[in-house]
């Protein structure tokens, strides 16, 4: 007889009495995404009594729908309408149990030596080695069935991508993700209906529940309880999907607070607290990224096949103008709008030509030029692309034109929000050198925040230390991707489950 | 339409409805931008473009939808300066239309954030039906009708050598 597989016990709202809850606690989690499902795994395994809060719904995958509009609906921050100040680069988190795991792509890297060695040189992280988290992602991916996609896991559009980076000498290979008999159906970020990607929705949630681990879904973090350097009780609020609200107050020794690079600081901005540095909100990053297309006369049918099959690009070398392409194609919402078509006519032929198209998108390492604030009541993302940042966005566009033209596309689309072709390999230079930076121009979107609560050695430029314990507090951590120094250029999952399961043992060796 | 979730963790929204004016906009840019007639797409009238733009609305934050609708109000009645039509967006012949969004993608950041928001908006509205997406070759939903089974959640983990 196989071992009964471990349940995710979630309360809801509407099972929290009408007068609320006080629970107690060794640790407080707030957040169930890739860290804090990480961490409540982790201490739970320790013998923790662990609380997790999560300000987004449970959705069961069976309820998922397989629909993209209706998974930004229902499974992302601000229903998928996040964005920065400016309003011209949408910034998409999940905002469920299992948070932005149960919506990504799949995708799996180790961070680049070069990003760790920065971390150690400028921030003086002397510990974030790439031998010493080695064991740490070693066991991630073995728990996360992370592999290379099998070479019928990449469709035809990840096969196009390698053949045209070997064509041009561009370092390429199918993708790694955390995906276990994956069933194709190309509908990642519209969330895993069946369970294959391994999210924390379907792995370390129900193993930390499965250790006793309390998971409470639709209850934000408000407020913090702070008697000088510690925090004694988080206070949150459970909302019911019409609306009524109930007091939820943990009181715990330790409080871990992983809610992601924007909704971390905004917590710690609304309490005042943590902010001796004055770094709180500051050295935002996304890795702002662009969709590009390349039309064939023969059919490529990009949705088929892993989300992303394959990936091409120098990604050892972040740091030198390296960028990341993956082959990627999603819905016809999605595609509608990733580049511009055109208008009237143009547009309908552009989208009736749809399966003719293969289709990536672009990943840099951008600078930490942005930052997260309340204005009033009002979340802000001030992040504008610097103009270092565009130059490393035009080598990949560049890159990727070259690329497509390898295999015989006949035209590039580029991701500007007016039509903008490329219509030989020829004319790639001129057109990609007349690409100036500018609000309003390009369709750029993050699925990578990151950087707002920096880790570093030196409390005076940096709100979280090396352990990962915040310099202001003795019993307050942050094991969240807004840690990171700098912009890691690769999918950042593998980094934050890593850096949450080194943290979780930095909690577990101080006792 | 989205379809319903149906399940009751999922906050539910305040249904936001379009003046007149909002939706007779997006149902002219629409004709501009979407002229399906003689496709092989599935005709725009059988779309429900606009509603499917109000529940977009109603899933905004108060202070962005605010800002959204003054950006199409805007739009609307720039026209009658900008290109000298001299008239709404919304009375403007179809290649007027073209003429004038052409104008707003060339112009300065706020005309270019506007165009832009107007084509998401409308793409959205028109592209999450799942028939329009089967008119041009794209599956939709696969696993249901294919039987995949759920594998369930992950069994735990061999953490003991581990420890």
């Amino acid at each position: 007889m196989s071992e009964p597989l471990p349940v995710l016990r979630v309360t809801q709202p509407n099972e929290i009495p009408d007068a609320g809850l006080a629970l107690r606690a060794d640790v407080v989690v707030v957040g169930s995404g890739a860290s804090g499902a990480v961490t409540a795994y982790e201490l739970s395994r320790a013998g923790a009594k662990v609380v997790v809060l999560e300000a987004g719904p449970y959705i069961k995958s069976t309820e998922f729908k397989e629909h993209t509009p209706t998974a930004f609906e229902t499974l992302y921050q601000d229903h998928g309408n996040q964005s920065n100040t400016t309003g011209d680069l949408i910034v998409l988190q999940g905002k469920c149990i299992g948070g932005s795991t149960v919506v990504n792509a799949a995708v799996c890297f180790r961070p680049p030596d070069q990003v760790l060695e920065q971390w150690r040189t400028e921030h003086g992280l002397e510990n974030l080695s790439s031998e010493t988290l080695a064991p740490y992602f070693d066991r991630i991916e073995k728990n996360l069935s992370i592999h290379e996609n099998e070479p019928y896991e990449v469709g035809y559009n990840g096969r196009l991508l390698l053949e045209g980076a070997k064509k041009i000498g561009i370092p390429a290979s199918p993708t790694s993700r955390n995906v276990k008999d994956c069933a194709l159906s190309g509908h990642c970020i519209a969330a895993c209906r069946t369970d294959r990607k391994q999210s924390m929705l379907v792995t370390y949630l129900p193993w930390a529940s499965e250790l006793g681990a309390t998971i409470l879904s639709g209850t934000r973090a408000e407020s913090f309880e702070v008697d000088g350097r510690r925090i004694s009780a988080v206070n949150a609020v459970a909302t019911e999907p019409h609306g009524r609200d109930k007091p939820v107050r943990v009181e715990a020794d330790l409080v871990v607070v992983a809610a992601g690079p924007i909704q971390t600081p905004l917590l710690f901005q609304k309490n005042k607290i943590g902010n001796s540095s004055g770094q709180v909100g500051l050295n935002f990053a996304c890795h702002p990224s662009l969709a590009v297309y390349g039309e064939h006369d023969h059919s490529v049918y990009g949705w088929v096949g892993a989300s992303i099959g394959s990936h091409a690009g120098d990604i050892e070398n972040p740091l030198r103008g390296g960028y990341l392409v993956e082959s990627a194609m999603a819905d016809p919402v999605s595609n509608s709008s990733s580049v511009d078509g055109g208008v009237g006519r143009d547009f309908v032929d552009f989208m009736e030509n749809s399966k003719n198209f293969q289709s990536a998108v672009t990943l840099i390492h951008d600078h930490n030029v942005g930052r997260v604030f309340l204005d009033g009541d009002q979340k802000q993302i001030e992040y504008d692309v610097d103009d270092r940042d565009f130059e490393s966005l035009r080598e990949a566009l560049r890159g990727t034109a070259r690329m497509y033209f390898a295999v015989g596309a006949k035209r590039v689309y580029l991701p500007t929000t007016r039509r903008t072709t490329i219509e030989s390999a020829g004319e790639i230079d001129s057109v990609i050198n007349s690409l100036t930076n500018g609000k309003h121009k390009y369709r750029l979107t993050s699925y990578h925040p990151q950087g707002t609560m920096r880790m570093g050695a030196d409390p005076t430029r940096s709100v979280v230390g090396p352990d990962g314990r915040c310099h202001d507090f003795d019993n307050v951590y942050v094991p969240d991707a807004s840690l990171f120094p700098s912009s890691i250029m690769v999918n950042p999952q593998v980094t934050v489950y890593g850096l949450a399961s080194y943290i979780a043992d930095q909690i577990k060796a101080r006792g | 339409m989205v379809p319903s979730i149906g399940t009751a963790s999922v906050a539910a929204v305040s249904a936001v409805t379009l003046t007149a004016e909002e939706r007779k906009l997006i149902e002219t840019f629409a004709e501009a931008m979407l002229p399906t007639e003689g496709t092989a797409l599935k005709p725009r009238s059988e779309v429900p473009i606009a509603d499917n733009v109000a529940r977009a609305f109603s899933l905004m934050d108060e202070p962005i939808l605010e800002q959204v609708r003054i950006g199409l109000k805007l739009f609307d009645v720039g026209a009658i300066v900008i290109g000298f039509h001299f008239t709404r967006f919304v009375n403007l012949s179809v290649e007027k239309r073209l003429e004038y969004i052409d104008r707003w993608e060339d112009g300065i950041a706020m005309q270019r954030g506007i165009v832009d928001l107007l084509k998401k908006l409308t793409y959205l509205g028109y592209w999450q039906d799942i028939e329009a997406g089967r008119a041009i070759g794209y599956r939709g939903p696969v696993s249901v009708e294919g039987g995949v089974p759920n594998l369930g959640n992950a069994p735990m983990p061999n953490d003991e050598s581990d420890q």
